[in-house]
């Protein structure tokens, strides 16, 4: 038996949001320690995986093991009838054939409750062993979308260098090149425009631009994104939660083909 | 229950009867068997017109090379082989008990039993076949035909016989021993002969080998023992039956005399030799006992084969059979080719055509049959419409499929994934 309450709908309505573009069924491995997702696209390059901790719910209960197989594009579907600021509540039985999804506006004392159908899915799950990474950046979340979102009008593919210096993203493509360049800054008013460079060694790698602006659309789950790289290893792209609650991408850097 | 054990218990005290009367002759204790013999007495079938010079001499075997025990009439100048009759069925036990009637000629023997139930039967065999590797061997090694082979005397053919035991050269010696003149007239059967002055020489010659090898072939095709015919005959040559015939297919050809001589018989110099023993011992002989002949199976009523062996092609089989048996049993591995080689190459081909005709057949009726299992039109367009739902469920789930995949999901499958490794490539399966 699950059942698990967020206090606010939005939370889970953003990272479904993100998730449901780059896989199209997953699985919510539930368990005491919270809710996990671990998937891959069809093209086996990225991947995604989430960790919403027990402590990010309240209250939370989960007694066993419990697979929840999902079509994210239908959870999408439910969701957009739950308010922002709704209460949302999830839950499943032991051997669960529906996800019971209760949506609480608790201003306008207004119940919404959705059953949604589940499906068996035989997924395949990755061991990602922690890695530490040449470089990791840290940057306002807003700015890896703009300029993700920029440096698609140039090409397909964007090369992160990361120096001392700064980081930049440059892009190469038919029509010209351009790149953006961000340096280390820290503004005490406004911690969460800060850009964190902490570098052991300079790297330089390519990714789909594509498949990271994908990844952006996880922006409204927080202010900050963490960037993590090393040679020859997928990007780390991290929305960190309250509470040690992630959602993170990995994709695989493009090897020998730049164009 | 109680019936068979009242029963049981007089028979069981008739026994222990028995056992203690020849525990008594043997030891003094009273309610024991005697030890069993570590050298039980083995059951023979021994020829009746011999001499008492007869004895069993070792040799080695012409086709195997192993050394094999031969029974030797010195007199009358006849080999023996041993066959071995074991009962077909492993599983039941059985012994032999043995009891002597009284006679006056020869002091009765004690009654016992013996736990093996093998018989040995002593059967005519023809000396030639010893001869054969000795006549050959030189020549088998460089490939030299007739021309190249040196004429050689007896004695020198007999010094080749491998003699490891001298117990060749001791029933060679043996007064009155007609073995040699007997060696050297199956000797001058397979050899062209030349006389220098007293002293006549041999040389081996393949095609008199091959005529004298088809001949005993084709006097054991004559009477193939049942259990040959059913297997070998039979079986090889019956058609796959086909459809609805209206009338009756003519009926099996006349099998063999019910005669269970062994193969081996056959296979002896002359029937002369043959003997009485054999032919009381026949019946024990469990191969051929068992099997049913082949005249007691009616024709199927209603059902016909597509084609008919004719009695030519079945006495052809008939002969290959009994061909391929001496050959394979009693010549030295590298003389069967030789002899196969050498017989003229039209002696099988009607047998031949009839055999690759119903290869053919079979095959055909194989087919049908699975044409059958699949069943009529009917089943198959049952099969179409069973088809055709499932691709229409295949298209709707597809449908439902593409509803409910998101846009980003189908832009990111236009994403040019070259260069790019798979995940997996990194991160190990958990």
């Amino acid at each position: 038996m699950l059942e698990a309450r967020l206090d606010t709908a939005n939370l889970f309505k953003s990272a479904v949001d993100a998730i449901k573009d780059l896989v199209q069924d997953c699985n919510f491995d539930c368990n005491d320690s919270g809710i996990a997702l671990q998937a891959m696209d069809n093209s086996h390059v990225a991947l995604v995986s989430m960790m919403l901790k027990a402590e990010a719910f309240s209250p939370f209960r989960c007694d066993r093991n419990i697979a929840l197989g999902v079509n994210l594009t239908s959870l999408t579907k439910v969701l957009r009838a739950a308010g922002r600021d709704d209460t949302l509540t999830l839950k499943a039985e032991d051997a669960p054939d529906v996800l019971n999804l209760v949506f609480e506006a608790t201003a306008q004392d207004r119940i919404s409750e959705y059953d949604l159908k589940l499906m068996d899915i035989d997924q395949e799950h990755l061991g990602i062993p922690d890695t530490e990474y040449a470089a990791t950046i840290s940057m306002p979340s807003a700015e890896f979308k703009r300029i993700t979102t920029d440096l698609m009008a140039m090409s397909e593919s964007v090369t992160i260098e990361a120096t001392k210096d700064g980081v930049k993203f440059s892009s190469t493509g038919d029509i010209g090149n351009g790149s953006i360049t961000l340096r280390q800054h820290t503004p005490v008013d406004k911690p969460n425009e800060a850009v964190e460079i902490e570098l052991s060694e300079s790297v330089a790698l390519t990714f789909s631009l594509k498949y990271l602006t994908n990844f952006c659309k996880a922006q409204p789950l927080s202010n900050q994104v963490k960037l993590c790289l090393s040679a020859e290893v997928p990007l780390m792209v991290e929305y960190g939660l309250e509470g040690g609650s992630y959602l993170r991408f990995y994709l695989a850097p493009k090897i020998g083909d730049e164009e | 229950m109680a019936r068979t054990r009242s029963k049981g218990g007089p028979a069981s005290t008739s026994a222990d009867k028995t056992a203690s009367t020849t525990a008594k002759a043997a030891s003094t204790s009273t309610y024991t068997l005697p030890a069993e013999s570590t050298n039980p007495p083995k059951l023979f079938v021994l020829p009746k017109n011999t001499s008492s010079s007869v004895r069993i001499i070792t040799l080695e075997n012409p086709r195997y090379g192993n050394p094999t025990r031969y029974l030797v009439c010195p007199e009358t100048g006849s080999f023996y082989e041993f066959t071995k009759a074991a009962p077909p069925n492993k599983s039941t036990p059985r012994s032999w008990l043995l009891s002597s009637e009284k006679s006056e000629k020869e002091p009765a023997l004690e009654s016992q039993t013996i736990q093996s139930p093998d018989l040995y039967l002593a059967t005519p065999y023809d000396p030639l076949f010893l001869l054969l590797p000795a006549l050959f061997k030189s020549s088998s090694n460089s490939k030299s035909d007739n021309q190249q082979r040196q004429y050689l005397s007896l004695d020198d053919y007999l010094d080749l016989i491998p003699n490891t035991d001298r117990h060749f050269s001791e029933i060679l010696t043996l007064p009155n021993s007609r073995i040699e003149k007997v060696l050297e007239a199956r000797l001058a059967s397979v050899c062209d002969l030349v006389e220098m002055g007293d002293d006549k020489m041999y040389r081996p010659n393949e095609s008199k080998l091959s005529t004298i090898i088809l001949s005993k072939a084709s006097k054991m095709a004559e009477n193939l023992p049942p259990s040959m015919e059913e297997k070998f005959i039979k079986k090889a040559l019956e058609a796959p039956v086909m459809g609805v015939v209206k009338d009756q297919p003519p009926p099996p050809p006349p099998p063999p005399t019910t005669s269970t001589s062994s193969p081996e018989e056959t296979a002896s110099p002359s029937a002369s030799e043959s003997q009485s023993t054999v032919t009381t011992s026949s019946g024990t002989t469990p191969s051929t006992a068992v099997t049913t002949p082949a005249t007691e199976e009616a024709p199927e009523p209603t059902f016909a084969p597509a084609i008919t062996a004719s009695p030519a092609t079945i006495s052809l089989q008939r002969l290959r059979t009994s061909l391929n048996f001496i050959l394979s049993s009693y010549l030295p591995p590298f003389l069967s080719k030789t002899v196969l080689s050498s017989l003229p190459s039209e002696t099988f081909t009607e047998l031949e055509e009839y055999l690759t005709k119903l290869s053919k057949l079979r095959t055909e009726a194989a087919a049908s049959r699975n044409i059958d299992i699949n069943g009529g039109k009917r089943a198959r367009d049952e099969d179409d419409d069973e088809r055709l739902e499932k691709k229409r469920k295949m298209e709707q789930e597809e449908k439902v499929k593409k509803a409910n995949t998101s846009r980003g999901v189908k832009q990111l499958a236009k994403v040019n994934t070259a260069g790019m490794m798979k995940l997996s490539a990194f991160f190990k399966k958990a």
